[in-house]
């Protein structure tokens, strides 16, 4: 074994590998979770490094002993910390972005919901897409219940709803045009199936692919809208409660379970998490990824 | 096959494993010490039965300066490591050499590489769970983590055939495999585990923890431990330490008897952010990666 290898895992080091990071990052890190609930592994510690050296450079901040003051006592907080988070998860979002929570979905859950629902009149699944941004994630989850409409799904109508907050982002979303780093981890064979070529450097998503969505405007704290949003059968919403207090996030989710039916997932972001904020969720685990689970009926577990 | 010759034909191969050459010769005295209270173990048994085997030797200070084991570089002697790390830890590690060196180069189908970084991984998994909990001993938990497969390991050497169709049963069907192996072999690798811990005269609750992590409700005794491994197992193979296939499979945590059995006896549990230990043991993946490949060589990439 070369112990200078076993060294550099156990100290996390900058993306040009030269200098070991602050061990303040960690706390940064640990402050994020805390308040976020977003969590940045060890290897990925530089990027949450690079992040607050962009923050501090805007900020003429020298040291990230005074950055962190700067996140904790000082009285503007909370808007940094936002800021700080915006910078972390920039450039984040693309195309078939967690295989793992894909591969649950049509490995395990699909199955599931198809057999628990198999005795209803009206064969029909509900997908939300919340804060659903430039459209990435709601454009993924459509080709791959397109996949599965000659299998699974035969019979079975899909409706995705994806909603965000900003206006823009709907109207990008809308239009379904991607650039090579949105489709960075998109398979020729999806590329060919549901994309037409734009010009050179841009893919548009087909029309067929649209139908299955249906894009709009939508705050997460209108609680009178959040009522109207029923009978979900799988609600997705990564990376957006983050930017959220305690008490909305918590509000927020409450709204997820009453919108969810019974035997209901839901899905954050691959490094988030819901601790202490909902006990009537299940935490479940699949291969790679987590969700929250609505218990069904018939499992007698509310 | 009746179940009283079934039970036959296990107790018949399994006696056969004890010759086996690959196993080192320090094992069972090892194993021994393991099973007496510390306070009843001395330094320098520990050291003189090491110093008989050199390539364990060599190989347990390489692995006490892995990341997993708390030490910033190898350390120069066995002596020097119990010294630093304690004589529980030692003997951990001990014991992962022993056992990674039992291991046929390929039988059953199954991939020693894949099948370490499991047990490596379980056993990390363990000691890191008991950690969280108040009053565990997790230096046990990590003997348990370790152990807890060690039936795998005894059916590649007397099973090589029925478990390499079992494997390939597992890895279509997408089922976990003790499921596989009852299928196609009618016993899974608890029963043959057990044979051998009792063979080896482990301790009752190795026993109980070989004998039912599949289903740490049946065990007699130490429940909250098999319970512990019952867990730490699934989240491995839930976060890429499995058995290298896709288990098509959801985990419902409070859903699970074992987490009833743990939470009984360890009300603390309720506090543990599963979700941020998981994001945790992804970090240390890479160490138990690292140190597999350490010891068979290969790369360290993660499949």
């Amino acid at each position: 074994m070369n112990i200078g290898t076993q060294t550099a895992m156990t100290t996390p080091f900058s993306s040009k590998g030269a200098e070991p990071i602050d061990p303040i990052f960690r706390q940064i890190r640990d402050l994020v979770y805390k308040v976020c609930g977003i969590f940045q592994l060890e290897e990925k510690l530089y990027l949450m490094a690079d992040a607050c050296g962009r923050r501090m450079k805007q900020l003429a901040v020298r040291t990230p002993r005074e950055y962190w003051d700067l996140l904790t006592v000082h009285t503007n907080r909370e808007a940094e910390l936002r800021q700080l988070l915006n910078e972390v998860t920039i450039g984040e979002t693309c195309l078939f972005r967690s295989p793992p929570q894909l591969d649950a979905l049509r490995k395990v859950i699909l199955p599931e919901l198809v057999q628990d629902k198999s005795k209803q009149v009206v064969k029909r699944l509900r997908i939300w897409s919340a804060g659903c941004s430039t459209g990435e994630e709601s454009y993924t989850l459509a080709m791959n219940m397109m996949e599965e409409s000659d299998r699974l799904l035969k019979g079975w109508t899909v409706e995705i709803l994806a909603t965000d907050l900003n206006d823009r982002s709907v109207e990008t979303a809308k239009a379904g045009i991607y650039g090579d780093y949105a489709l960075r981890a998109t398979t020729d064979y999806f590329k060919r199936k549901y994309f037409s070529p734009i010009d050179e450097k841009k893919l548009q998503i087909r029309p067929e692919v649209k139908k299955l969505i249906t894009f709009s405007r939508l705050n997460l704290q209108d609680d009178s809208r959040m009522l109207f949003m029923k009978g979900m059968d799988l609600i997705f919403c990564c990376n957006v409660l983050i930017y959220f207090d305690g008490p909305s996030k918590a509000k927020v989710i409450d709204h997820y379970y009453s919108n969810l039916n019974f035997g209901g997932y839901f899905f954050l972001g691959t490094s988030e998490s819901l601790f202490k904020l909902n006990d009537k969720f299940h935490l479940v685990h699949f291969p790679g990824t987590i969700a929250y689970w609505k218990p069904s009926l018939k499992s007698g577990k509310l | 096959m009746t179940p009283t010759s079934l039970a036959a034909t296990i107790r018949e191969r399994v006696a056969r494993i004890e010759t086996m050459p690959s196993i080192p010769a320090v094992f069972v005295p090892l194993l021994e010490l393991l099973n007496l209270p510390p306070e009843r173990v001395k330094l320098d048994d520990v050291v003189k039965l090491v110093s008989y085997d050199n390539t364990i030797a060599a190989q347990c200070l390489r692995m006490a300066g892995s990341p997993l084991f708390g030490l910033a570089k190898s350390p120069e002697t066995i002596r020097a490591a119990m010294i630093t790390l304690g004589l529980r830890r030692v003997e951990t590690i001990l014991l992962t050499c022993c056992l990674s060196n039992a291991f046929p180069a390929k039988a059953g189908g199954l991939d020693p590489v894949v099948f370490w970084r499991h047990s490596l991984g379980c056993a990390m998994v363990c000691r890191k769970f008991s950690e969280k909990l108040a009053a565990a001993d997790s230096d046990k938990a990590y003997m348990a983590g370790l152990l807890h497969d060690i039936g795998i390991l005894v059916n590649c050497i007397a099973f090589p055939n029925e478990l390499s169709v079992a494997m390939a049963h597992a890895t279509t069907e997408q089922i976990p495999i003790d499921e596989a192996e009852h299928a196609t072999m009618g016993f899974s690798h608890c029963e043959t585990g057990r044979e051998l811990a009792e063979k080896w005269h482990l301790a009752d609750d190795m026993v109980q923890v070989i004998a039912h992590h599949h289903a740490p409700e049946r065990s007699r005794a130490a429940q909250p431990l098999v319970a512990l491994v019952h867990l730490s197992d699934l989240l491995c193979r839930m976060r890429g330490m499995g058995y290298g296939y896709y288990e098509r499979r959801r985990v419902d945590w409070v859903s699970n008897p074992a987490w009833e059995i743990l939470l009984k006896e360890h009300r603390e549990l309720d506090g543990v952010d599963l979700v941020r230990f998981t994001f945790e043991l992804d970090e240390a993946i890479g160490e138990v990666f690292a140190l597999v490949s350490s010891i068979f060589g290969g790369s360290a990439a993660r499949n």
